[in-house]
């Protein structure tokens, strides 16, 4: 049973951790995109911009259980199954990427309207503005993201298990739920809040370090 | 030189912030634009490198109109345009050193001629000891003072500042002025302050620009404004040293006296001139009221007189007098 329990813990963190990789490396790019097209005075942004933010709207819209039935040609094409923890994080991702976009958006839209007038007024590029002012300056904010990102994630490998993913929340369904092993059921649970209080306590620790 | 021509400022509600605004900065010119809050003060500076896109009108610097240009080339130009912002906005994520070398970096200079740039522009500002202090350990007079070191990196043209004192004590004020006097005076660059405060105005500029509900009603020497405007200016920005007028009538109630206004204003403020032509008239003074002030280096007085004669020389007196002084009024 220990086995198990190591075995699942490791399956929930790489569930997890590949799709929060997916998540940041898609998600805040998205973002910064949503960011930058909301600024921009040309019609033709805007246009984009309303249809970027509709379709992150109807991705967050979807409960996660739905979401995944939903993708289910898309994590066939993509992993050649639909189940076990690669194929979970086809879903995962998925849900992942609009959240940690409006999430990044909104830390953006944080930043002072001062900034920005900065910026434009020191002839800065888009680019020159996205890499020393955008992300610098809302980077303690992002790792707190980050960190919140990571957290859900960790609760939706859960909801995944329930259809065959494996993990924390797999083993808790088929020990505790199936066969009454109230024991394996607790042991789950408190790996879940440790996992959750770890990552808790170091983001919040890496973020008030970029504080300056 | 940076000129300003039949600018209007509409919003998109149909709120005319802006009408008709004309005016200059040449080269090396302190110009002071002052008027209430809501008088369309910071609207008309954000226009000025088109960080707010007017109506209508022209903005020429250098004969190149900024209204005309295409993104790329506006881009450029605007680094000719330093602004040191009210609430300064700096990087909080750089040190005072990153934040001067931003402009810098965004030219694409190499890493050592930026060291050796923004040291000596640290130098100059006193802020080497902070120089790796973040903006959230600085003071208030270290944040304007990087700010404005940020500014003047890239050599540019012309230094706008947005109520650059607003946020200072009167110590750190007075330090800033000083400051941006010695910058124009060193450089010879053009420098256009926005502020509410007269201070500012009677420190360190050359011309003002009067903003009254979002058009011009004076432009043109500090001097003359003060004493075109003095009403109007002691009743909207400091009215605590106004002339109380109703004890100054109750002392003229005398048929044989004139009360005068006269108004001193150069290097003959500070000479005898109303006792050495009184004294020639036989006529008698009484001073009711008086004060002297400074418009950048220039004294400028103010002063409320009542004068007796039994002869007929009041006339001459009237005459030479006004000829040694910048402006006499007769008030009765």
């Amino acid at each position: 049973m220990v086995q198990d329990l190591i075995f699942a813990t490791l399956e929930t963190l790489y569930m997890t951790l590949v799709s929060a990789l997916f998540a940041i490396l898609l998600g805040i790019p998205l973002g910064i995109a949503l960011y930058m097209l909301s600024k921009s005075e040309k019609k033709s942004s805007k246009t984009l911009y309303s249809v970027l933010d509709w379709v992150v709207n109807i991705f967050r819209s979807i409960p996660f259980i739905i979401l995944i039935i939903l993708i289910i040609p898309l994590t066939r094409l993509l992993t050649g199954t639909i189940i076990g923890s690669t194929a979970a994080i086809v879903p995962l991702s998925i849900a992942a990427i609009p959240f940690m976009a409006r999430l990044a958006e909104n830390s953006f839209n944080n930043l002072s309207q001062g900034l920005w007038d900065t910026a434009v007024s020191m002839g800065m590029t888009n680019w020159q503005f996205i890499s020393k002012v955008l992300l610098p300056e809302t980077a303690p904010e992002m790792v707190a993201n980050i960190t919140l990102l990571i957290i859900n994630l960790i609760t939706y490998t859960a909801i995944a298990g329930a259809v065959g993913a494996g993990g924390l929340g797999a083993m808790a369904i088929n020990y505790g739920y199936q066969r009454f092993r109230m024991d394996v059921l607790i042991y789950d649970v408190i790996i879940l809040v440790l996992l959750t209080q770890v990552i808790q306590f170091a983001g919040t620790k890496i973020s008030n370090s970029l504080r300056k | 030189m940076l000129e300003i021509k039949d600018l209007n400022l509409i919003y998109e509600d149909n709120y005319h912030v802006l009408k008709d605004i004309n005016f200059k900065v040449e080269d090396g010119e302190i110009v002071g634009i002052i008027g209430l809050s809501g008088a369309g003060k910071t609207s008309l500076l954000r226009t000025l490198n088109l960080l707010q896109v007017p109506t209508s009108g022209k903005i020429l610097l250098d004969g190149v109109d900024l209204t005309s240009l295409e993104k790329e080339e506006l881009r450029k130009i605007r680094k000719k345009i330093s602004i040191v912002f009210q609430h300064f906005n700096l990087l909080s994520s750089r040190t005072v050193f990153q934040n001067v070398a931003l402009p810098l970096e965004i030219e694409g200079l190499l890493k050592k001629e930026i060291e050796d740039k923004v040291n000596k522009m640290l130098e100059s500002m006193n802020l080497i000891p902070r120089k790796d202090a973040y903006p959230s350990q600085l003071s208030g007079g270290e944040k304007q003072r990087t700010a404005i070191a940020r500014a003047l990196i890239s050599n540019p043209d012309i230094i706008l500042f947005d109520e650059p004192t607003s946020s200072l004590d009167p110590k750190t004020t007075q330090k800033i002025l000083d400051l941006i006097l010695e910058i124009n005076q060193s450089t010879k660059k053009s420098i256009l302050i926005v502020t509410h405060e007269m201070d500012v105005i009677k420190k360190i500029c050359d011309k003002v620009v009067y903003l009254k509900n979002g058009y011009v009603d004076f432009m043109g020497p500090v001097h003359e404004f003060f004493i075109e405007k003095e009403t109007e200016l002691n009743d909207e920005f400091y009215q605590e040293i106004n002339i109380d007028w109703n004890s100054i009538w109750q002392m003229v109630k005398d048929k044989n006296q004139k009360l005068l206004k006269i108004v001193f204003w150069g290097s003959k403020t500070h000479e005898p001139v109303l006792y050495d032509v009184a004294k020639k008239y036989d006529v008698s003074v009484n001073i009711l009221y008086g004060k002297i002030e400074h418009l950048k280096e220039n004294p400028y007085g103010t002063m409320i007189v009542a004068i007796r004669s039994e002869n007929s020389h009041v006339e001459k007196f009237l005459q030479e007098l006004s000829k040694n002084v910048y402006k006499v009024e007769v008030l009765n």
